[in-house]
This record gives C-alpha cells, sequence and structure tokens, in this order.
C-alpha cells in the first residue's frame, strides 16, 4: 500500500516536471514552456535552418526574408526582414516561441515581445560547439530531441572527420573573399575562418579585429596568399576571381589556385557548413598539390 | 606692364599649388600597406624596380592618385561655377540634385547585381538625367531665376534622398555595404582616371576665356548685361558645364562631399574673389585635397580601409573654420 501511494506522489511529482520544459539560451535566460512549442517564429535565416535542423521545420509557422534553406523554409509567411520585423503580424500569429538572433535582430523589438509576454529564445552561435547545443537545445523546446541529437551529434561527427583528416596537414595561406566592392574578408572569428583552420588553412587576415573587415587590393598583394577563395556572388559573376589575375606576381595566381565556395554554405550557423567545409578543404587539398 | 603684373600676380600662386599638387602625388604613390622607399619609388618610375612594386606603383597607387586628383579638381570647380551661377555661398556641385540622381541609378544597378562598368553609365546618365530634371522644371513657362533654380534643385535631391533611404532600407544586407561605401565616396571604385582627366583639363581650357566673363556675372545678372555680358548663354553654359563635371566626378568615384563646397571658398578667402585664378586654383587644391585624403582613408588603419569622402570632411572642416575665423 505504502508502496503504491510513494508510486503516485512519484507520478505526481514528475508529471509536470515532464511537461515544463526549459533550456537556458545564449544570453543566460532560461526559457521554459509548459508544453513542447507548437507555433515558432524564426527571426533571422540561420535560425530558420537550425529549427528544420532540429526537426522543428514543421512546427515554424512565419520566418524572415532570404530564410532560403531548405527548400520547405521558402514557403513560409514572412514576418518582415531580421533586422526590421512586424510586431503587429508576430503577435497576431499567436507564437508560443520566438527564436531571436542576438547579433541580428533590433534589441528593443526583442525586449518589447519578451515584455508582451511571448517566450523568446536568444540565439548566438560563434563556433562549432554552439551550433551543435543549440540544435539539441530547440530540440527541447520543440520536442523533437531525439531528431535534435541525432542531428547535432552528426554534424560533430562531421567536424571531427575533418579535424583529425587536416589535423596534420601542410599550413596553406589562404585568402577569403567575402566582397568585391568594397573588398571584404573574414577574420579567424567569423565561421569563414573557422573553416579554413579546420582545413589546415592560414587566414591571412585572420587576426584584424572586425568580423569582417574592408581591406585593400594592397594588403592582399602584400600578405601574397598561396589561395584565393571567393564567396558572394562570384558564382553568377567570374570577374570576381578573374579580377585577380592581372596580377601574375601573386602565388595563387602563377599556380591557379583560385576557387569559389558558395557564400551559404559557410556564412551561416548550420549544419550545412559541413558542405562548406568539405569543399573549402578539397581546394585547399588541390592548392597543396599544386606545390 | 599692368597685364603683365596681374599675370604674374595669378600664375605664382598657382604654380605654388601645381607643385603642392605633384608632391601629394608622390606620397600618395609611396604610401600604403607595402612600405615602398624613395630609391625603390625611382626605380620603378625609370622602367626598373621589383614586380610587386611595380604592380603596386603602377597599376594600383598611381591610376587612383590620378583619379582622386581629377575628381577632386572636377568637385572644387563645378563648385565654384554654381556658387557664380546662383551666387549663393551655400551652393556646391550636388545642390541641383546631381549626386541624387547619380546615387539613385547607381544603386539600382548595384541591386541589380549589375558589374562596377554598368554602375559606372548609370551614375553619369543618372546625374545628367538630374540636371536637365531640374533645368527643365526650373525653366517652367515663367522665368528662369536662380532662385527658382536653386529651390528646384533642394526639393528634387530631398526627393532623391528619400529614394535612397527606401532602398537601403530594402536592400539585401549582403549589397548594404557597397552601397554604403558608394554613398560616401570612395576611390576603391574608381577605373581608369583618364576619362576625368581630360574632362578636367578640357573644361579648364574652355572656361580660361570666360574668366572675366564670370567675375562680371559673379557681381549679378543686371551689372553683367549692362556691361555687355550675354547673361542668359553665359548661364546656361555654366549650368551645363558644372553639371558635366560633377557628372564625371561622380561616374569616378561615387558621392564626395565638402570638396565643392570648400575649396571655392578657402580659395576666396585666400587669394581674393577672382575667376580667372580662382577657377585653375580650385582645380589644383581640390585635386591635391582629395589625394591626401585617399591616401590617408587607405592607410590610416591599414590594411582595413575607409572610405575617402570622410577624411575630406575630416580634413576640410577644422582649416576652413579656421580661414574663416581669421578673415573676420
Amino acid at each position: 500500500m505504502v508502496a503504491l501511494y510513494r508510486f503516485l506522489l512519484l507520478i505526481l511529482l514528475t508529471l509536470p516536471a515532464q511537461a515544463e520544459r526549459c533550456v537556458v539560451d545564449d544570453i543566460n535566460h532560461t526559457v521554459c514552456l509548459p508544453k513542447p512549442a507548437e507555433r515558432i517564429i524564426a527571426l533571422s535565416p540561420g535560425a530558420t535552418e537550425l529549427l528544420f535542423a532540429a526537426g522543428a521545420g514543421s512546427k515554424v509557422i512565419a520566418a524572415v526574408t532570404f530564410s532560403d534553406f531548405p527548400e520547405a523554409a521558402k514557403a513560409l509567411p514572412r514576418i518582415g526582414s531580421y533586422n526590421r520585423f512586424d510586431m503587429e503580424a508576430i503577435v497576431a500569429a499567436q507564437p508560443d516561441l520566438i527564436i531571436a538572433w542576438k547579433e541580428g535582430n533590433p534589441r528593443e523589438q526583442v525586449a518589447q515581445l519578451r515584455d508582451l509576454g511571448l517566450p523568446v529564445y536568444h540565439g548566438d552561435q560563434r563556433d562549432f560547439q554552439d551550433i551543435a547545443s543549440t540544435i539539441k537545445r530547440l530540440g527541447v523546446l520543440a520536442g523533437t530531441e531525439q531528431e535534435a541529437n541525432a542531428e547535432a551529434n552528426r554534424f560533430l561527427e562531421g567536424i571531427e572527420h575533418f579535424r583529425q583528416k587536416y589535423e596534420d596537414a601542410a599550413p596553406v595561406r589562404a585568402f577569403y573573399q567575402v566582397w568585391v566592392n568594397p573588398l571584404m574578408t573574414a577574420n579567424k572569428n567569423h565561421f569563414i575562418g573557422h573553416a579554413l583552420t579546420l582545413c589546415g588553412g592560414e587566414n591571412i587576415f585572420g587576426e584584424l579585429p572586425r568580423l569582417t573587415p574592408r581591406i585593400g587590393v594592397e594588403a592582399v598583394l602584400a600578405a601574397d596568399p598561396e589561395v584565393i577563395i571567393a564567396g558572394g556572388m562570384a558564382e553568377d559573376d567570374p570577374g570576381w576571381l578573374d579580377a585577380w589575375r592581372p596580377f601574375s606576381n601573386l602565388t595563387a595566381v602563377q599556380r591557379d589556385n583560385l576557387f569559389f565556395v558558395p557564400p551559404s554554405t559557410l556564412q551561416r550557423p548550420s549544419p550545412r557548413l559541413l558542405d562548406g567545409i568539405e569543399l573549402l578543404c578539397r581546394n585547399l587539398e588541390t592548392a597543396r598539390g599544386r606545390r | 606692364m599692368a597685364a603683365v603684373e596681374a599675370l604674374r600676380r595669378r600664375s605664382v600662386p598657382l604654380l605654388l599649388l601645381a607643385a603642392a599638387s605633384v608632391i601629394c602625388i608622390a606620397v600618395s604613390v609611396s604610401t600604403g600597406s607595402v612600405a615602398i622607399s624613395v630609391g625603390e619609388l625611382w626605380a620603378v618610375i625609370s622602367g626598373g624596380g621589383e614586380p610587386l612594386h611595380r604592380t603596386l606603383i603602377l597599376e594600383l597607387r598611381l591610376p587612383r592618385s590620378l583619379a582622386a586628383f581629377a575628381t577632386g579638381g572636377l568637385l572644387a570647380v563645378a563648385g565654384a561655377l554654381m556658387q557664380v551661377l546662383l551666387r549663393n555661398p551655400l551652393a556646391d556641385p550636388y545642390v541641383l540634385g546631381l549626386s541624387g540622381g547619380a546615387a539613385v541609378a547607381a544603386l539600382l544597378c548595384m541591386l541589380a547585381g549589375m558589374p562596377p562598368a554598368i554602375v559606372s553609365i548609370a551614375a553619369f546618365a543618372g546625374a545628367l538625367g538630374s540636371a536637365v530634371l531640374v533645368f527643365g522644371l526650373a525653366h517652367g513657362r515663367g522665368s528662369w531665376t536662380t532662385t527658382r533654380l536653386l529651390l528646384t534643385g533642394v526639393v528634387v535631391s530631398s526627393g532623391w534622398g528619400a529614394v535612397i533611404t527606401f532602398m537601403l532600407a530594402v536592400g539585401p544586407t549582403e549589397q548594404l555595404p557597397g552601397m554604403l561605401y558608394w554613398l560616401m565616396g570612395d576611390l576603391a571604385y574608381a577605373r581608369s582616371p583618364w576619362p576625368a582627366l581630360i574632362i578636367l583639363a578640357l573644361t579648364s581650357l574652355i572656361l580660361l576665356p570666360l574668366g572675366r566673363s564670370l567675375n562680371v556675372l559673379a557681381r549679378g545678372p543686371m551689372q553683367a548685361a549692362a556691361l555687355g555680358v550675354a547673361v542668359r548663354p553665359l548661364e546656361w553654359s555654366i549650368y551645363g558645364s558644372a553639371s558635366l563635371l560633377t557628372a564625371s566626378a561622380v561616374t569616378t568615384a561615387g558621392s564626395i562631399g565638402f570638396v565643392g563646397l570648400v575649396v571655392p571658398h578657402m580659395l576666396r578667402l585666400v587669394l581674393g574673389n577672382d575667376q580667372r585664378l580662382i577657377l585653375p586654383a580650385a582645380a589644383l587644391t581640390g585635386g591635391a585635397l582629395l589625394v591626401l585624403a585617399d591616401t590617408l582613408a587607405r592607410t590610416i588603419i591599414a590594411p582595413e580601409q575607409l572610405p575617402a569622402g570622410v577624411i575630406t570632411a575630416l580634413l576640410g572642416v577644422p582649416t576652413f573654420l579656421y580661414l574663416l575665423y581669421r578673415s573676420r
């Protein structure tokens, strides 16, 4: 009899605990939901990708402009862009979870959403570990832990695979061109910088203080990289890479080490980074072969 | 005898300014992320030198310096002309909406992902289009007064400003830095300096014989007409040439502010208000100022780069305020 009471008591105690799901977000706020989120709004293209990665794609009810991956995200209703969103549309959609982007979203607007009583998760992913842990936490909030954990682990294993493969590879001095006019690159804290390091690349502008510094052509010539990798719209406009060819003193030009890596696979915090990293590593490997 | 004396009075400051311009260009060509000594610079100029130094000087620095010189000169001359035409000290090359028209056309092309050459052509067309629009509207059916022209220009400029803000608000994030740098004015966009240099040289030559008429016009159209100057054709040719100068400048380096407004004023404070002296002096001073500003813009926080438009204002504002204060 006592055993039965104890059992019932245990159920009563664990029931709310099981229903209430809490995670700590990237600004150390605890976000608690009484039940798994069913109506999620993602306030950045990256957040949309991470929700899909966490297996919660079907629960996303609205996203911001340029949320173009995966294919299903393109059909989602838009509530503005990441830096200017329609507050009324958000409130009217009655979300039970909002995924904000700490660096990109206007703070006042996000604070206002929180003041309105809406649960807001603030995301700020800076490295590969952050991406995996975000996927897992989103999985907890959406009640899709199983898919989320599997995807997070697949991602970390992928990263680990590259790390082991290129750990001892010969370093390659590389320049990543984010944009052409003005000429911009990425430093070591950007995901592009992390990816370069992972592939055994040495980012010639890694130590600059700004995340995507604007630089001069002269600085590139002075650093004489062995490889030049273009992102941006270089896919549509081969002029981005061809513009370097007249500088025949550049090692990268002499060895024809001018490559393109689609920026969407390297600039957003999402498991798609694995695709970009694979291409980037292969390019650097090609460059090693041309020594 | 008096004529020779007057010529000498004009040629001394001009020679000094020309020398200063050459020094500015030399300094600009020898400074950058890669240190190049005077000896190495000389080696490159005389046809030798290391390949890297040759590339840096002949393909990057020199064209850019010359483009900066031409742009600064164009803007300063255009500003001086506008101030004579409108008889308003606040007139600058952009007061009639030329930079706005150029910016709207250029930004539209950037949004559409056009190559830089098309962006330049669009900027030129936009600037001239805006000039024609303002001229046509101000001309209207009634009389053509400078007040009317100024007012039309200012209102059209505000209109362009609103369109630019709209485009910046809806433009995709990765395009924004490019658009903002273009609006702030930046020599990194400069391609060949020759079109701008040729236009600057040609206009200076054409304007030289007009100097006396411009002097009279600066006193007012009534006096000018009384002294036998054909006011209307003169005003229209000033308008046309100033628009052409500004359009070429905007095409070369985006809308660089300040040079066109302040350089003519500075020269007037120092040299007096003789257009025969002010116009060529403006070409040299504007050019030298922008060469200096651009050199600083690309070296202060190198390898990171600043837009030259920021530096022109930072250099020019204190200089101008000092001259103004001193001249009381």
